[in-house]
C-alpha cells in the first residue's frame, strides 16, 4: 500500500508542472473565446474534462474509485459560480491559475490567495445565517452523479458523451472547412451535401491533427532536454492532468482546489489560536468533525504550487514579480470574489467545471453555466473600450 | 517530457541582437512588467490603434501566457515577433499591418 501522502505528493507535483508548462488556464479558456475567439485553450479545457470523464467513468463502473462530490444542486451553483466567475476573470487566474503562478513568482496572486482565504473565512462567519437565507431556499434537490443514476453502464455512458462532443465539434471545424461561398454553390442539393459531408471532413481534419500532433511528440523526444524547456501545447496538459486525475481518483478523491484551501484558511486559523472547529462550516462541513488537521487534499494543492515553482524554474519562467499598484485591487477584489463564490456555489472552476462535469454530477453543470456567465460579463467590462468579438 | 512548440502558436523568436536593435526604432513602448491577462492584451489593442501602418509597438513583460496571448489578441491588425530573455522578461513585438 503506497501512503496517501506520496501520491498526494506525485499528483499535486504532476498538476503544476502541466498546469504550468500547458499554462493551462480556465480564465483564458472562456475569457479569450469571449474576447476574440481563440479556442485553443478552450479546446485544452474541453479535451481535458472529457477524456478525464472518460477514464473516471470506466474506474467508475469496475468500483476502482474513492468516491464522487455531488453537492446538492439549486441556484446556488449559478449565484456563486457567476459571483466565483467574476472574481477569476477580475483576478486574472482561476483557483488552480492562482495556485500555479504563485509558484511561478507572482506576488500579486500569493495576494490573491491571501484575499481568497478572507473570503473563505468571512464565508465560515456568515454561514449559520447563509444556511437560512441563502442555501435552503436556492436549494431544490440531493445532488447526484448521472453515472449513479443510469442503467447504462458509466464508461459507455462517458463514451457516447465524448463521442457526441467530438462529432459536435468535428462538424463545427468541417463546416468552416468545407462552406463554399454561396455565389459558387450551384444549387440547394450541393449545400445539402456540405452538411451531410461535414462532419466526415471535421472527423478527418481531426484524426489529421491527433496524428499530426503525436508525430511532434515523439519528434520532441529526440532532443527531451530543449523540448522539456519550452512551452507545451494544451494538449500534452491536458493528457498530463488526466493521468494525475485518474490516479487520484482511483485513490483518493476528485480533483477541487478552493475546498482544500478553504481547510487551509481553518488550519492556519487553528494555528493562530481561533477556535476554527466551532465554527460549523470547518468543524462539521469541511472537516466533518474529524477535527481541524491537515488532510490529503491539502497536500496535494500545495504540491500543486512546487510542481509549478520546479517547472517555471527549469524553463526560465520563475522570477520573483512585484504586481503594479494599480492592480492590487485586482488581487484584493478579485480573490474575495473567489473566495466568496466557491463557498457559495460550492466549488471553483476546477471543483465544477474540470472535475464536476467529469463525474456528471447535477450540481456543477447549474455552477459551471454560473461561472462562464461571470466570466463572459466580466470579460465584457474588462475589454469595454476595446470590443469583444461574442 | 516532451514538447511540441511547432504546433503552440508562438511568434517567431528575435535574436538578442536584432531585439534590441528593433527596441531602438519602436514607435510606442509599453511596459507591462507585473502586468497580468488580459491588460496587457486590452492595452496593446489600444496602443495599435493610436499607430500608422507599418509602425512598431513593443511591450515589455514579465508574464509568460502574454508571449502567446497579446499576438493572439490583435490577431490581424499586427505581426508578433517575442523575444525571451532567458531569465522571465520578454518583449513582444507587433508591427501594424
Amino acid at each position: 500500500m503506497v501512503p496517501t501522502v506520496l501520491i498526494a505528493a506525485v499528483v499535486g507535483l504532476a498538476l503544476g508542472v502541466f498546469l504550468q508548462k500547458g499554462r493551462f488556464c480556465f480564465v483564458n479558456a472562456f475569457r479569450d473565446f469571449f474576447a476574440y475567439e481563440d479556442s485553443r485553450v478552450t479546446k485544452g479545457v474541453i479535451a481535458a474534462t472529457l477524456l478525464t470523464m472518460v477514464f473516471w467513468g470506466i474506474a467508475y463502473q469496475f468500483g476502482y474509485y474513492q468516491g464522487f462530490w455531488t453537492p446538492q444542486w439549486g441556484l446556488t451553483g449559478l449565484v456563486g459560480g457567476f459571483v466565483f466567475g467574476i472574481g477569476m476573470t477580475y483576478a486574472g487566474g482561476c483557483a488552480s491559475g492562482t495556485l500555479y503562478r504563485a509558484g511561478e513568482g507572482y506576488l500579486q496572486f500569493w495576494l490573491t490567495l491571501l484575499f481568497m482565504g478572507v473570503g473563505y473565512a468571512a464565508f465560515a462567519v456568515a454561514f449559520p445565517t447563509l444556511e437560512n437565507a441563502y442555501f435552503e431556499p436556492l436549494t431544490f434537490g440531493e445532488g447526484v452523479s448521472l453515472f449513479t443514476v443510469t442503467s447504462i453502464p458509466a464508461g459507455l455512458l462517458a463514451l457516447a458523451i465524448a463521442g457526441g462532443g467530438l462529432l459536435v465539434y468535428a462538424t463545427l471545424i468541417g463546416k468552416s472547412a468545407t462552406t463554399v461561398p454561396p455565389e459558387e454553390r450551384s444549387n440547394a442539393a450541393s449545400v445539402r451535401l456540405t452538411v451531410l459531408l461535414a462532419p466526415i471532413a471535421g472527423l478527418r481534419q481531426f484524426w489529421r491533427g491527433t496524428f499530426e500532433y503525436f508525430r511532434n511528440l515523439a519528434l520532441a523526444w529526440r532532443d527531451p532536454l530543449a523540448s522539456s524547456k519550452r512551452p507545451w501545447d494544451p494538449r500534452t496538459a491536458a493528457l498530463g492532468i488526466t493521468g494525475a486525475a485518474v490516479l487520484w481518483f482511483t485513490q483518493v478523491s476528485i480533483i477541487g482546489v478552493t475546498g482544500p484551501e478553504a481547510r487551509w484558511m481553518g488550519y492556519l486559523l487553528s494555528q493562530a489560536g481561533v477556535e476554527a472547529e466551532s465554527y460549523d462550516y470547518w468543524g462539521s462541513v469541511l472537516f466533518q468533525g474529524q477535527g481541524v488537521d491537515v488532510t490529503t487534499d491539502m497536500v496535494m494543492i500545495g504540491f500543486v504550487i512546487v510542481g509549478a515553482f520546479l517547472a517555471a524554474l527549469w524553463s526560465g519562467d520563475f522570477s520573483v514579480r512585484v504586481p503594479k499598484r494599480r492592480r492590487l485591487p485586482n488581487a484584493v477584489g478579485g480573490g474575495l470574489l473567489m473566495g466568496a463564490g466557491s463557498r457559495l456555489a460550492p466549488g471553483c472552476n476546477i471543483g465544477n467545471i474540470y472535475s464536476g462535469i467529469a463525474e456528471l454530477s447535477v450540481h456543477s453543470f447549474v455552477a459551471a453555466v454560473g461561472i462562464v456567465a461571470g466570466v463572459y460579463v466580466m470579460t465584457h467590462w474588462i475589454y469595454r473600450e476595446v470590443g469583444c468579438a461574442l | 517530457m516532451p514538447s511540441i512548440d511547432d504546433v503552440t502558436n508562438t511568434p517567431d523568436e528575435l535574436s538578442d541582437d536584432r531585439a534590441d536593435e528593433l527596441l531602438e526604432e519602436a514607435d510606442l513602448v509599453q511596459d507591462m512588467m507585473g502586468e497580468m491577462c488580459p491588460y496587457p492584451q486590452v492595452e496593446a489593442k489600444k496602443g495599435l490603434q493610436k499607430l500608422e501602418s507599418g509602425d512598431l509597438l513593443v511591450q515589455e513583460t514579465d508574464h509568460v501566457p502574454c508571449t502567446e496571448n497579446v499576438p493572439q489578441a490583435v490577431g490581424d491588425d499586427a505581426d508578433a515577433q517575442v523575444w525571451r530573455s532567458g531569465d522571465a522578461t520578454y518583449r513582444i513585438y507587433l508591427r501594424k499591418r
